[in-house]
Parts: C-alpha cells; structure tokens; sequence
C-alpha cells in the first residue's frame, strides 16, 4: 500500500496541477481587458519594473557584447549597405526636394492633410518579450502617463503596432510582424486596401489585398489605410511591397512586404492619442 | 532557519533571477529570430535532479511566473512546463547521470518538446496564432541555445533546492 501511494503521488500532483492551469486559462479568457488576472499581470509588471530596469543597466552592456560578437558579419554587410544606400540619397535628395515642393502645393490646393495633426507620448523601449512566440516590446508609459489599450505605436520610420496591455508604469506593445496582428493597409500608389498579416520575427508581412484587379510595384510604400474605425490612423508606412508572389486565393491577390521599421533595434517610440484606439 | 524553510527562499529566489536574466539579457541575446528560454530549464534541471514531482511542482510556478509576462492566456506556460517537468523527472531514474552530456542533450530535446508542446495546447485552447511560418526554426533554435544555458541553471536548481534536503522536505 505504501508502495502504490509512493508511486502515484506525483501523477496526483500533475493533475492537481494540470486542472489549477486550465482553471487559471479559462478565467483568463472569461475576463475581459480590466478583469481581475489582467490586474494581477500589470500589479506585477508594474512590482517588476524597478528590477528589470536594475537588471537592464547591468546586463546591457553583456548583452551588446555578445550580439556584437554574434552578429558581426550582419553588421559588416549592414555598413556596407548603409554606405551604397547614403551614396544614393545624395541624389535622390534634389529630387525629393522638387517632389516635396509639387506635394506641398497639391495639398494646399486639395484641402488635405497627409497625417492628421496627431498628439504624442513618447515612449522608451525597456524590453522584449521573454519568449520567440511572443512578438511584443515593453514601454516605460502606461496609464499614469495616459497610455490606453489600442494606441497605436509608430517610431520614426514607420509603423510598430499598438498597446495591448498597459498597467500603471508600463504598456506592451504586438509588433505589426507577430501573426495576431493585423493592420488595415493601402498601396501608396494606387490607393487599393488591404490587410497586413504578420508571419513571426524576421519575416516579412502577407498583404491580402480586397481589390482583385490591384497591381503592386516592388519597392513600391505600403502605408495605413485609415478606413473609418481604423485602429490606426491612414498614412503612417507600413512596408514596402517585396514580391507579389503571395496568394490569397483564387480570387483574392496578395503581394508580401518588408516592415520599415527595423524592430530589432527600436530604442524610442511614440505612441499616438488617436480616437481609434481601443476600438 | 531550517532547510525546508531556507528552500521556501531559495527557490523563489533562483526562479526570479532567471526570469530577470531572461527579460533582460537573454531575451536581448537573439540568435536569428530566435530567444533562449531560460525559464522551462527550471523544471527541466529540477526533474532531472529531484523526480517527476519536483519537475511538476517547479515547472508550475516557474510556468505562472512566466505567464505573468506574455500575452497568451494566464496558465498556459504553466501547464506546459508542469507536464514538461513531470515527464524528464520521470525518465530521470537511472538514465540521466550516466553521462555528463546526458543532461544538456535531454535539456535540449525537452525544450523543442516544450515548445511544441506550448504551441499545441495553445491551438487547443483558442492561441491559434502561436502556430506560424518558422516555428520549425524556432523550436530548433530554442533546443539549441538552452543545451548549454542548462549546466549553468542545474547548478542553479541544485543550490536552490538540493536533492538531500527534497527527502527531508517530504517528512
């Protein structure tokens, strides 16, 4: 008998704890954003956030060491590349400047505004997620600071996602390249819509487009659409079309595109007070 | 203070410095797309030295503790972790001091099973997005990178909880 009991314990245990886990992920998808797990999740964010900022300015340093010595031959090939790319802004820059002037007078002429006058928080990025499934990045602002759930979040290139969780010090953010993000898009060219998928870290983005007949360029800027109840406001770059090779369906085209904005390397971001947030 | 008590704080104390290396240098250390995922070598170090029980018990909070920082639903790295915990501590007998590469080489197939193993329960329960392009790469990498991040946290878990003072705590 004290043989059976011995053996059997830990299978009790696993089931214990197997049964306290699915109880605790059922609760957690029967509440709601403000419910009461989501609380216990920011209460220790928030607890957490002093040590993970110790922890940061110490370890920062280890850690550029080491992906320095990991990723030497990116870097090497990234100078390279940054030197042919500053060679030819050169010249696109008279010709930009012709363009900005021909905009500049469409727009005065048209009544419109290339991006509404949208108010800002800027935002500091203080971590990553802890896991490779997780495509998130933690900022220093929260609610104090008046960040709410949906904000969207653009840094200088271009857009980064949008607030999912926010607790009192701190927000996360998905990354528009995590596959649960999905974000209204429009060919800068011909102005069809779309909806940009994300395929993981790394990876580029898969655009559905809803116009069967559109014709993207390669290269070619891919920006929010802003259609009405837009969770992100129209006109911030989203990508640039890479390949048109990716299909939908047979009735629906889709091109790929490679996200501007470079997430490996966000340090500073801003989050936008736009009324579509949270919708 | 009495051993099962200085475990009490040992313990907690071993799993939060390995979540903080893990949000704050590992998680910045990427190799590819890829993380290391220091957390489920707790209950995988602690099934290898104490049993399928210790693996379990460990792989729960560790997997709580974690849970507290992703986005996918409160409980999910729990469950996962438990039952990852269970079952090297339940093939731990006999098997895995044979050899010192023993333990990196079932710390490393034990994280691509956690991570297999976390994206299925995942689906099961709703999380269908955690199964994507390059999870194959990701499941490799992970076992990659954790085989040797596992001696550091075996030496970790045997401080925190030592396997003579696991026979005393059972009294």
């Amino acid at each position: 008998m004290a043989v059976y009991r011995r053996t059997s314990r830990p299978r009790y245990t696993l089931l214990l704890l197997i049964l306290t886990s699915i109880t605790l992920v059922t609760l957690d998808y029967r509440s709601d954003a403000g419910g009461a797990i989501a609380k216990v999740k920011g209460g220790a964010r928030d607890a957490f956030a002093p040590l993970q900022s110790f922890a940061a300015a110490v370890f920062d340093p280890v850690a550029n060491v080491v992906n320095g010595v990991l990723h030497y031959g990116d870097l090497e090939a990234e100078n390279a590349h940054l030197r042919e790319q500053l060679a030819e802004q050169r010249g696109q820059v008279a010709r930009a400047q012709d363009a900005e002037r021909e905009r500049q007078a469409l727009l005065d002429n048209q009544d419109l505004t290339f991006l509404p006058d949208i108010e800002t928080i800027s935002a500091r990025v203080v971590g990553a997620s802890a896991s490779s499934l997780d495509l998130t990045a933690e900022l220093d602002k929260g609610t104090h600071d008046g960040v709410v759930r949906g904000m969207p979040v653009a840094a200088g290139a271009g857009l980064v996602g949008r607030v999912i969780e926010v607790s009192r010090r701190r927000s996360i953010v998905v990354l528009v390249t995590d596959p649960s993000s999905n974000v209204g898009i429009r060919l800068a060219s011909t102005g069809d819509t779309g909806v940009a998928r994300g395929n993981g870290a790394g990876r580029s983005l898969s655009v559905e487009l809803l116009e069967g007949a559109s014709v993207a360029k390669v290269g070619e800027v891919v920006v929010t659409s802003g259609l009405q109840q837009s969770v992100f406001p129209p006109g911030i770059p989203v990508g640039l079309v890479k390949s048109k090779g990716y299909r939908e369906g047979p009735e629906r085209k889709g091109v790929t595109i490679v996200p501007v904005v470079d997430f490996a390397r966000l340090t500073f971001v801003k989050i936008l007070i736009w009324p579509g947030a949270g919708a | 203070m009495n051993e099962p008590r200085l475990i009490g704080l040992k313990l907690p104390f071993a799993m939060i410095l390995v979540l903080l290396l893990q949000s704050s240098l590992l998680s910045e250390m990427r190799l590819g797309v890829v993380r290391p995922d220091a957390m489920v070598l707790l209950p995988i170090t602690a099934g290898m030295l104490g049993g399928s029980e210790r693996g379990a018990v460990v792989g729960f909070f560790a997997g709580i503790l974690t849970d507290l920082f992703l986005q996918t639903p409160m409980g999910l790295s729990a469950v996962t972790y438990s039952v990852v915990g269970f079952a090297v501590g339940a093939m731990h007998t006999g098997v895995l001091r044979a050899a010192w590469w023993i333990g990196p080489v079932t710390a490393m197939a034990a994280s691509a099973i956690s991570v297999l193993l976390f994206v299925v329960i995942g689906a099961v329960v709703g999380v269908s997005h955690l199964i994507r392009p390059g999870l194959v790469v990701i499941v490799i990498g992970v076992a990659v990178i954790n085989a040797p991040l596992s001696v550091a946290v075996s030496r970790l878990m045997a401080w925190a909880w030592p396997v003579e003072a696991n026979h005393a705590f059972a009294r």
